[in-house]
């Protein structure tokens, strides 16, 4: 007895030491995965020069302004180093409050809650209409000079607009100064590309759905020969990827006033989703479900195992270490459906003012020179680091010295960058859009999408239809408790 | 007419009075601070749409009755929750088992017991987020420790551990036993050492056997050991909340990893819904009071004592 006990124990101490160890090593990466939009590698100095030249005109003496946002290591310095030349010419006083992108909206909804707002915070588009119902944006018409809101991106300064009916419109109100403009492009290997004899893509000319396919199958391929793929044509997140598939057919999930789930029988959003899924368990050219827990795309990417992957303008710096990413790239477009257009969606963070600021001339001031000043933008967009984090908000920069800039070598950034200024300012063959969960009160009817086992279509173990016909009631009950919601808000 | 004899107090007394009064205040205050209020606050936003903002007077603003309650009851997503919470409470009698078994090998003279001692306890004191993601690593379908043992014996690649609906339960519950067993093998190791030697010896004169020793002297009296463990740990079996958190992305495939109190966690942080929340937390706190008072009232057939 006594020696099968101490066999028993040894056993099970063992498996625990083995457990522990086997972790140890792999357990570096996966937090980065679900966080894309957070730089990877690069490290990025900013240098207290690059702001000599700020200019700051106005007298706030003794004010006090209190600013609460999340960033990254480089921006804080940046908006550090702005705040001290605001403090320094304008005698306010700044307090200035960062946390990380996961714990700041629980900190601002206890904020909120305890009726103890910062004057100048973060809202993304999305939240809008949310904030200004409950009382919280002040209007910015009156506050911040008309030929800074008209060097803006058209798309952004819209995003930012408010009619107490529909946000993101471009009718009423301003209620945000963007920190960024962001787009989701898709960029491929070059490496890979040229490893396997294939021409790079036109971004002129986006492929179809079945070039794209093609293309894919000929970079889909077991490099060394063990008899398993390990190297795939594309990876493709669903949460972050499928609506580049489901609008550029045409698809959409909600009907136009945003109040019912139309994706159940929609011949466009149904297609668009089964060629999603089919690129895995028809075609085979990405990593399979298994493959893609064991390791993310992105991951992947990084690697050199992925031929197309999605890239967000926050990815370039990182793209262009290269001891992150060893590899050649380009942007190019992500391949179209029946449209006929390239589509994919934009993204931004605004800083905004709160209505119950004391101080809200100074506040907008403050905001102006985060969103606009050049020399900020010149240090967040690359051209004094290095590492492009961001497309400049100012319009004239952006499309003069910026471009120029990467033209000559000065900001690295992968080739046809073209491709990010298409999605933002849309053409006959792209346009960018910010998603339907932008227009709505909460997005918990998108999450009923991702919750609901979408995997099962990947698998191919259920057909796109048959999963838009289960899930679409669920979708239609969290997007009614949010008008809802809405409705007990707005009373 | 009677009268009360008047009783004066010395100022000594009085002094003393006033001390004590001071001392009672700072637990008194506490409770009502840190937990009545809150659970009267809790209470009242259950029955609002309020979203966090506009403070306590936003709150009111937003009464709703008991509408959230009754949505909550024709909620799904919420009673599966409830489901997968209940699954893993099986974790609770293996945990216990494997406790008793290695607890009863610990209990001997085995060289480097000491040592074997302090390594099962190690889980219990690592940090749950630390311990969790090393676990979504060993489960890991292509580079898992698992995984790798199991194609190294039979040269087939594992399942997916965490990619299933139903071995994603099983992983969690393995997850779950082996963090928990320190515990339930420290507390059953103490139990084991209070039985008096002189009982065994008793069986041992009368002739029993290793099994009879076992089923009728230890096993009886680590029930109260046993009732604890019980108790405990289905009040924290309800909680289960960083391990899903950690090791799914999004509760997992179909939500099948999803507990209560993950459910609860997205609807009060990601989609700022407090006071259905706060409903679903309250109702939570009653199955865990019925379980814990179900459990109290049936411990009176089973626990037994020395006394």
């Amino acid at each position: 007895m006594k020696k099968v006990l101490s066999l028993l124990l040894v056993a099970a101490m063992v498996i625990g030491i083995l457990a522990a160890c086997g972790g140890k090593e792999a357990a570096e990466t996966p937090a980065e995965e679900n966080k894309q939009e957070e730089t990877v590698g690069a490290k990025i100095e900013v240098k207290e020069e690059a702001l000599n030249d700020v200019k700051v005109e106005g007298d706030f003496t003794g004010q006090d302004i209190r600013v609460f946002i999340f960033a990254q290591e480089h921006e804080k310095t940046v908006y550090q180093s702005l705040i001290d030349k605001f403090t320094a010419q304008t005698g306010a006083n700044v307090t200035f409050e960062v946390t990380t992108s996961d714990e700041y909206g629980q900190k601002l909804l206890a904020y909120k809650a305890a009726e103890d707002m910062p004057d100048v915070f973060y809202v993304g588009p999305e939240a809008v209409a949310a904030n200004v119902n409950d009382g919280y944006l002040l209007p910015l018409d009156d506050y911040v000079d008309a030929a800074v809101v008209n060097n803006l991106w058209g798309t952004v300064a819209s995003a930012y607009r408010y009619d107490g009916k529909t946000a993101g419109n471009g009718q009423g109100s301003l209620y945000a100064l963007p920190k960024d403009l962001s787009t989701f492009a898709f960029a491929y290997n070059k490496d890979i590309f040229d490893a396997a004899g294939v021409a790079y893509p036109d971004p002129a000319n986006p492929y179809t759905w079945d070039e794209f396919v093609e293309v894919c199958k000929k970079l889909t391929i077991d490099k060394d020969g063990d008899g398993e793929i390990d190297q795939w044509g594309c990876a493709n997140a669903l949460q972050w990827a499928l609506d580049a598939f489901i609008y550029t057919n045409g698809g959409h999930f909600l009907n136009e006033d945003y109040t019912k789930v139309v994706i159940d029988g929609q011949p466009e959003f149904v297609d668009a989703f089964q060629f999603f899924a089919d690129l895995t368990c028809k075609y085979g050219v990405t990593p399979t479900v298994e493959q893609d827990t064991a390791l993310g795309g992105y991951q992947r990417w990084l690697d050199g195992q992925i031929g197309f992957y999605a890239c967000g303008t926050w990815d370039v710096g990182a793209f262009m270490d290269k001891n992150t990413f060893p590899y050649q790239w380009g942007l190019c477009g992500w391949p179209t459906g029946k449209t006929g257009v390239s589509m994919t969606r934009n993204g931004s963070v605004g800083f905004a003012v709160s209505k119950d600021s004391k101080v809200p001339e100074a506040a907008a001031k403050l905001i102006t020179l985060f969103s606009t000043d050049l020399e900020g933008q010149r240090v967040l967009s690359g051209e004094t680091t290095g590492a492009s984090l961001q497309i400049p908000n100012i319009m004239d920069y952006a499309k003069g010295d910026f471009k120029a800039k990467i033209a000559d070598g000065t900001i690295p950034y992968g080739d046809n960058v073209d491709v990010i200024f298409n999605y933002i300012e849309g053409t006959d063959k792209y346009r960018g859009l910010f998603v339907e969960t932008n227009y709505t009160y909460n997005a918990d009817w998108w999450s009923e999408f991702l919750s609901g086992g979408y995997e099962y279509v990947l698998k191919g173990e259920k057909t796109a239809a048959e999963y838009c016909h289960e899930v679409q009631p669920a979708m239609q009950a969290a997007l009614d408790n949010a008008i809802e919601l809405q409705k007990a808000a707005e009373n | 007419m009677n009268k009360k004899p008047k009783f004066k107090m010395s100022a000594m007394a009085k002094r003393e009075e006033r001390w004590g009064l001071i001392f009672v205040a700072a637990p008194a205050i506490g409770f009502v601070l840190f937990m009545a209020w809150p659970i009267i606050f809790a209470i009242l936003t259950s029955l609002t749409k309020w979203n966090g903002s506009k403070g306590f007077a936003g709150m009111m603003s937003k009464y709703c009755g008991l509408d959230n309650y009754v949505k909550l009851f024709q909620d799904t997503k919420f009673w599966k929750t409830v489901l997968t919470t209940v699954i893993y409470l099986i974790g609770i009698p293996v945990g216990m088992i494997l406790g008793l078994i290695l607890a009863m090998g610990m209990n001997r003279k085995i060289p480097g017991v000491r040592v074997l001692r302090t390594m099962y306890y190690v889980p219990v004191i690592s940090s749950l987020v630390a311990v969790s993601i090393l676990w979504a690593w060993v489960y890991n379908y292509d580079y898992g420790l698992l995984n790798v043992i199991i194609k190294t014996l039979t040269g087939h690649h594992g399942p997916n551990w965490l990619g299933d609906e139903i071995l994603i339960k099983v992983s969690m519950i393995i997850f779950m036993v082996w963090k928990g067993l320190g515990t339930s093998i420290i507390l059953y190791l103490a139990g084991l050492q209070n039985i008096p030697r002189s009982y065994y010896e008793a069986a041992m004169v009368d002739g029993a056997n290793g099994w009879q020793k076992f089923k009728n002297i230890t096993l009886p009296l680590l029930s109260p050991v046993t009732f604890y463990i019980l108790v405990t740990t289905l009040i924290g079996g309800f909680q289960v909340f960083v391990e899903v958190q950690v090791m799914t992305n999004k509760g997992g495939i179909g939500y099948s990893a999803a507990t209560i109190v993950y459910y609860l966690y997205e609807k009060a942080f990601e989609s700022y819904q407090l006071g259905y929340a706060s409903a679903i937390s309250l109702v939570l706190a009653v199955i865990v009071f019925i379980i814990t008072a179900l459990n109290f009232k049936v411990q009176k057939h089973w626990v037994k004592t020395i006394d």
